[in-house]
């Protein structure tokens, strides 16, 4: 399956290189292809993202790291952020 | 001691007197409360005789208390027509609150509707006031220039200016504080006090803080310790001790287009496609590319540094920030996604002295009319060019959404109390709504900032797209904003403050150090309850009644993408957010005005 990865602020590093295929020239979100099935903790494992608090999304509704990803989401991974 | 200093502006006679022991525990926004409260009569017309304009420093005001230094500009809101307290950074707290000023109360209004005053408080609490009709008209940066040239050897001061907007009585009229490099950048931008200022014939008011030390303390040992303590968990906590700093507060775009409740094009969507052009992360790096500043404090002590002058191209100073509110307001509701014309529009707000946020949704509005395209930025700046000359599409769009959309017959006006609505959106992000819809000063975000716990998971986790739990959210960070704001800390110390409790603990350690009283937490929520019925007391006896604390009807009727989200919160629980006040008015010993 394939899924929409978009990290932000401090996390933007630990994206993936985008590949020729993305075109959407956005800078915090790349197509990233995944296992059936895998959840939220594993794509945090496989980006090695540093410990601490994350505030993670999926289709723009909070998410917790066991939440399976089907093809087609958008995982978005915050570290802590606010203002006003 | 503390003193109120009154000038009247009928007699252009200046009083100095101590603050009533009743308000011995007042500061900031309750003290210009208190004194709102006790002495401009509810149904006063907001720009005459009767109403006053009050400039409070908090208790905290003119110590080294990290984040300390903030302004309160009380009035009754020519915008809202109820109490208002416009909060503001820059020096002019520091500095009055060093003279020895707990409140500065403008009077009356000149008795020469063309006359121009200036006052100026010295070092020593003397003062002078000057009439200086060159002033007539200049924006808020020749002004200061005007005001510095008058200064001679003094550099050290800290200034209050309206631009022609305040002078022309416009209802969206702000107040410019200059920042500690002296740029009239910093604003008490809600409810139209700049008009306040304006009615009475004052253009500016310099404060001279040359050579003087912070205040004393009745326990210095006692204060310097709260001091650090504060100040370790305002640096530790990942919000205040990282992201702000780095991105500035424009940080939020992204997550709250990614929550979808960033309000675009006139609250018709909840995500802008055009976001990743004006985020906190490009803004950042537009900046350094171009060598701007990343990082200052809107005030001398400010430990969280949130501030950050934009440049234009050539690297020449544009305006500050750009703040989050204001990139959403000029940018995403107006369908604007050029980071360039959106400094321009808010360097033009911040000249002409006008909220940026109502100006935003103003145009937003006069987009949704028809009259001009979303997304047209020289539309956009030419309409607050028209404010600047005063014609009558300037004197609408001055006067803000509400009139803008009436006038223009648009179906959809973000105004609650006749204000216009921030930079969230309260239908996926119910938590705010509440805020917006009970708030004693109308639509405002900062009043109750539910996003906290609706979105970036900070003082707990509320579920944004349900109603549940969020009158509760709202009524507990209503109380403790009148709190922080009472006590001059920036409202920013609250992200490190709900998670970290030795924080909550530093802050009643340093009023009590500070000021000899007692001061505990039950002490500091009692103080946030205060202020908070004064100002409901108040807008009661003004004419607001329920049917003020609702959500304009499309909020509750037309979904809004992507999460076809509409506002579900009940009129009980809207109207339980202030079930507290009858019994802290008995307690205080208080009854309408
Ligand atoms: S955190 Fe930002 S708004 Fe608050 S006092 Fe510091 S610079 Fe000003």
């Amino acid at each position: 399956m394939q899924i929409e990865l978009a990290l932000f602020a401090h996390l933007t590093p630990y994206l993936p290189p985008a590949g020729a295929e993305d075109e959407s020239g956005s800078s915090h979100a790349r197509p990233m292809d995944l296992p059936d099935g895998t959840t939220v903790g594993q794509v945090i494992t496989r980006l090695d993202l540093p410990a601490g608090p994350r505030i993670v999304f999926v289709n723009g509704r909070h998410a917790p790291d066991d939440h399976s990803l089907a093809n087609g989401d958008r995982l978005a991974i915050f570290p802590p952020v606010a203002g006003g | 001691m503390r003193s109120i200093m009154r000038l009247n502006m009928s007699t252009l006679s200046i009083t100095t007197e101590p603050v009533p022991d009743a308000w011995a525990r007042y500061g900031g926004r309750a003290l210009t409360d208190a004194i709102v409260f006790a002495e401009v009569p509810p149904k006063a017309d907001p720009l005459g005789p009767e109403a006053k304009i009050v400039f409070a420093p908090g208790l905290l005001g003119g110590t080294s208390a990290p984040n300390g230094g903030r302004l309160s500009v009380g009035a009754k809101s020519p915008l809202t027509g109820g109490i208002k307290e416009s909060n503001a950074g820059g020096q002019a707290a520091h500095a009055l609150a060093k003279v020895g000023i707990a409140a500065l109360v403008i009077e009356g209004v000149a008795a020469d509707a063309s006359a121009r005053y200036v006052l100026k408080i010295n070092a020593d609490g003397s003062t002078e006031i000057v009439r200086d009709d060159s002033l007539t008209g200049l924006g808020n940066y020749a002004t200061k220039d005007a005001l510095d040239a008058t200064m001679g050897d003094v550099k050290r001061y800290a200034t209050i200016t309206i631009g022609p907007a305040g002078e022309m009585g416009l209802k969206s009229a702000a107040v410019a504080i200059s920042d500690p490099d002296g740029y009239p950048n910093r604003f008490a931008g809600r409810g139209g006090l700049g008009a306040v200022m304006g009615s009475k014939g004052l253009k500016a008011v310099v404060i001279v803080d040359e050579g003087l030390p912070y205040l004393a303390h009745a326990d210095k040992d006692a204060f310097n310790a709260a001091v650090k303590k504060f100040a370790n968990a305002l640096r530790e906590h990942a919000v205040t001790g990282q992201a702000l700093p780095t991105y500035g507060t424009n940080v939020l775009a992204n997550i709250i287009n990614e929550a979808g409740g960033y309000p675009t094009r006139n609250f018709s969507d909840g995500r802008f496609e055009g976001v990743d052009h004006i985020s906190g992360e490009t803004m950042r790096e537009v900046t350094v590319e171009r060598g701007g500043n990343v990082k200052h404090g809107c005030h001398t002590g400010c430990v969280i540094q949130c501030s950050r002058y934009f440049v234009d191209k050539d690297g020449h100073y544009k305006t500050k920030g750009v703040e989050y509110e204001n990139v959403w307001a000029l940018g995403a509701d107006c369908g604007i996604d050029d980071l360039d014309v959106i400094a321009e529009l808010d360097r033009n707000c911040s000249d002409l002295g006008i909220d940026t946020i109502e100006a935003g949704v103003t145009i937003a509005v006069y987009m949704d009319s028809g009259k001009l395209a979303f997304g047209d930025g020289a539309g956009a700046l030419a309409l607050l060019e028209e404010v600047r000359k005063g014609t009558e599409t300037g004197r609408m769009i001055g006067n803000g959404a509400e009139a803008t959309g009436l006038a223009l017959g648009v179906e959809h006006i973000p105004v609650v109390k006749h204000q216009g609505l921030p930079a969230y959106d309260p239908r996926p992000i119910q938590g705010i709504g509440v805020t917006y819809a009970t708030s004693t000063q109308g639509a405002d975000h900062t009043a109750g900032y539910s996003i906290t716990a609706n979105v970036l998971a900070v003082g707990g986790s509320v579920d944004p797209l349900k109603p549940e739990g969020q009158a509760a959210l709202s009524q507990g960070l209503q109380i403790a904003t009148g709190m922080l704001d009472a006590l001059g800390l920036c409202i920013f110390v609250a992200f490190a403050v709900l998670d970290i409790p030795e924080a909550l603990d530093a802050i009643h350690e340093m009023a009590e150090a500070h000021t000899g009283q007692k001061w505990d937490t039950d002490a500091l929520m009692q103080l946030g309850k205060e202020v908070l019925t004064m100002e409901r007391l108040y807008n009661e006896s003004a004419g607001f009644t329920a049917a003020d604390d609702r959500l304009p009807a499309f909020f509750y009727d037309v979904a809004l993408p992507p999460h076809d989200a509409v506002f579900t919160v009940t009129d009980a629980e809207l109207d339980s957010v202030h079930d507290f006040v009858a019994d802290t008015a008995t307690a205080m010993g208080i009854s309408k005005p």
